[in-house]
């Protein structure tokens, strides 16, 4: 441990997520080295739990590896405080993820006249990221898929992923209804024995997350060393260097130093972690200069939905792998991708849900009768295959990340649902409830449900320093060595699962680190 | 599927009794299993009628160091621990103001620290492949405690509320770590009493459980050959009565 600690790396890396784990296995595997700092626990290989509201004392979270506290938020106005689904422990969120790593779409990056760029476009386009974006996929061995977005490019032969005969179904209808659904592309590898980790941790390495094909992977390579239970509370330098951080580690307090820093602690935590990093160089906090630190937080709408698509038998399998692209985006507008969340409804789930549900109503003591409600509506949705709609969220400022400095462990966040946002949506349901006519779609859920696992933006990258956080290379503006890889850097939120996009930034960025000399 | 018959099993307490049954009637069914006890001679004596499925290891469980060093030289000899049955334990017939505080938590150190020591050092290594089976072999003695059985009846009861407390640090994370109770009933051991239960008869029963490894068993109460089923609130009784469902206890064949 204390070679650990004394020693100067090249490269420290903040957060174990999509981000860090991918940029950190690049570097250690071309021979830099590594320290990964992580504030979660190491945990057991052969642990199988999802994330889980239910577990709310915060050791019992922490050992589990989620998120052990609750979030503090103010949405449309009304504080709310509740546990997120986010992981915290070797492969951050990932670990809990259903594998879907699907690509964003062009317009989701470049500006068109066709579709115009809300912030008129990514610092860096769709061209220079397909090959970050292929390499990505090789690495967390991203397969199935039937359709990719852009026909030149060389997907993997998906021909061995072949769908459920539930799935196969659905496929048909909506190809009758006259769309082109396509294969989900998957990282769960879904061989013979494979256990189809989708929302649980995988005991062995046929889901590929941040923890099995990145700190892995790093580790593995020699070159990397990791610390857990590693809370970084600040980074410290002077105006334009990062010199150290500052961590506690099981109480003890940590000094670590090294050429280089990358925070990836996730999007609603690296923005804290700049903020409390307050100096006399930095009064505002680190990158701070223009108050933007935070701003900008976007997540996306869930629109989750059943359908009972009357197939013949077998209907308890969960729909995995139908994805829909057709609706992303609409008469000039972005929506979003419409896949099959692969996983089934528990009563459990159901009863939380209608639970949280009727307590945000005028009548929260229904809140009580929810076992009888639950019950029936379990033997319902217990045969439906669940979907859910992605609907992309534009950054505003207002929407934000910010520190209490009282408890400065704690996620605290305000954001309030901009019209447009609410007027996309109904168009949204009402193609998501076309698209799948014949298929008696239920939306779960009248109320918009932000997806608090998708959380970005808040450490926005361009090249102009008066609108953002971070230059094109994903570096801090006017610090030379501080570098940003969580979902923080995107500009926009996308209308597509974030992981994938954050692991191609990510090797893009480590790319970059391997070209520039330190200095 | 998982067999636990092609991993290491440990029963507590195999010089003697239920324990010494229990490790014959599993080396009979083909699996390699070590015998924790006291008393070398007595294991010497399960070993000849176990054959050589059987692996004596000399050792107190209410020593956790032993029991940790024990449990590595099973893993060592046998290969990882699959399997644990948490047998041993003492009944000192006391009357409470015939007890010392000291004796009467050397009976807790072995009913509920063996449990917890075996428990632990087994769980060790069935964390890192995913899985295993614990049965715990217990009594009702808790829950209206005779006379001259204070300490027995806390440490007993005591170690199945540690059942329940295993089951809720462990099983929502490893699912395949199958953990439950166990009520023998009164059987004609030293333990026991002279017109009890052949202790051969029972360990048939506690073997089949032990090797059945099935989720849904964790946290269930066995009592004998039978499934107990948890006691009901009324609203659960109307519920079930309403929705027409029978709870049935499940038997072991």
């Amino acid at each position: 441990m204390n070679d650990l600690l004394n020693r100067h790396w090249d490269v420290i890396v903040i957060g174990t997520g999509m981000g860090g784990a991918t940029l950190g296995r690049a570097l250690a595997e071309q021979g830099r080295s590594v320290l990964f700092l992580e504030k979660g626990r190491q945990g057991f290989r052969g642990e199988r739990q999802g994330l889980s509201a239910a577990v709310a004392d915060p050791v019992a979270r922490a050992v589990r590896g989620y998120w052990p506290d609750k979030l503090e938020g103010k949405v449309n106005g009304q504080q709310h405080t509740f546990f997120a689904p986010l992981g915290c422990g070797i492969g951050g969120s990932s670990v809990f993820y259903a594998g879907t790593l699907e690509r964003p779409e062009p317009h989701d990056l470049d500006d068109s006249a066709a579709l115009p760029h809300p912030v008129g476009g990514w610092p860096f386009g769709w061209h220079e990221m397909v090959p970050w974006l292929e390499k990505a996929e090789s690495m967390y061995r991203v397969h199935g898929g039937s359709r990719a977005p852009d026909p030149n490019l060389s997907v993997p032969d998906g021909s061995a992923d072949k769908p459920s005969a539930d799935d196969a179904v659905i496929l048909k209808r909506l190809q009758t209804n006259g769309y082109q659904p396509s294969l989900l592309r998957s990282a769960i590898s879904g061989h013979r024995d494979c256990l189809e980790c989708r929302g649980t941790k995988c005991p062995r390495v046929c889901k590929m997350d941040a923890r099995s094909a990145g700190i892995e992977p790093a580790l593995a390579s020699g070159h990397a060393a990791l610390i857990d239970q590693c809370e970084v509370i600040a980074v410290r330098g002077d105006a334009s260097r990062i010199r150290h951080v500052e961590a506690i580690h099981r109480g003890q307090h940590l000094r670590l130093s090294a050429d280089r820093f990358v925070l990836a602690a996730g999007a609603l935590s690296s923005p804290r972690l700049l903020l409390a990093s307050r100096s006399e160089d930095w009064p505002h906090g680190c990158g701070n200069a223009h108050d933007l630190v935070g701003r900008n937080l976007m997540f996306h709408l869930n629109e989750m939905f059943a359908i009972w698509p009357r197939t013949k038998g077998g209907t308890s399998v969960p729909s995995k792998s139908v994805g829909l692209r057709d609706l992303y985006s609409i008469d000039g507008q972005r929506m979003g991708m419409v896949q099959a969340m692969g996983i089934n409804v528990q009563y459990g789930e159901i009863a939380h849900f209608l639970k949280e549900r009727l307590r945000a109503t005028r009548f929260p003591q229904l809140a009580q009768l929810t076992p009888l409600a639950a019950w029936p509506a379990s033997k319902v949705l217990g045969q439906a295959k669940l979907f859910v709609g992605l609907l992309e969220d534009l950054p505003y400022q207002h929407n934000r990340v910010y520190l209490d400095h009282a408890q400065p462990s704690r996620i605290c966040f305000e954001y309030s649902m901009a019209p447009e946002l609410l007027q996309r949506r109904k168009l949204f349901r009402r193609a998501i409830h076309s698209a799948f006519k014949g298929m008696r779609p239920v939306f779960v859920g009248w109320q918009p449900e932000l997806n608090y696992g998708h959380p970005c933006g808040t450490l926005r990258a361009g090249s102009d320093p008066r609108t953002s956080v971070l230059n094109e290379d994903c570096r801090v503006h006017d610090i030379d060595n501080l570098y940003v890889v969580d979902a923080s850097f995107f500009p926009t939120s996308m209308g597509v699962n974030p992981s994938l996009t954050i692991a191609a930034n990510a090797l893009r960025v480590a790319n970059l680190l391997m070209k520039t000399k330190t200095t | 599927m998982i067999d636990l018959k092609k991993g290491a099993a440990v029963v507590t307490g195999a010089g003697t009794g239920l324990g010494r049954a229990l490790a014959i009637e599993l080396a009979r069914q083909g699996v390699q299993v070590a015998g924790f006890g006291r008393r070398a001679e007595l294991l010497a004596e399960t070993s000849k009628l176990a054959g050589p499925r059987f692996t004596p290891v000399r050792l107190d469980v209410g020593d956790p160091d032993a029991v940790k060093a024990g449990m590595d030289e099973v893993s060592r000899a046998l290969g990882s621990v699959s399997l644990l049955i948490n047998n041993a334990a003492v009944y000192p017939r006391l009357d409470f103001l015939d007890e010392t505080p000291e004796s009467f938590m050397q009976s807790v150190a072995i009913n509920l620290g063996g449990v917890a020591a075996c428990s632990h050092a087994a769980l060790g290594q069935m964390v890192e492949k995913g899985y295993g089976r614990i049965l715990n072999v217990s009594t009702f003695a808790d829950l209206a405690p005779i006379p001259a059985s204070s300490a027995y009846s806390v440490s007993k009861g005591a170690a199945r509320i540690l059942t329940r407390a295993l089951v809720a640090d462990i099983c929502d994370r490893f699912p395949d770590i199958v953990i439950n109770d166990w009520m023998p009933g009164s059987l004609a051991t030293d333990m026991g009493i002279a017109e009890g239960l052949d202790p051969a008869l029972a360990a048939r029963w506690g073997v089949s459980l032990a090797l059945w490894h099935d989720r849904s068993l964790t946290g269930t109460v066995w009592e004998r050959d039978t499934e107990q089923l948890p006691m009901r609130s009324l609203k659960g009784r109307i519920k079930d009565a309403l929705l027409m469902r029978k709870r049935k206890p499940r038997i072991l064949k």
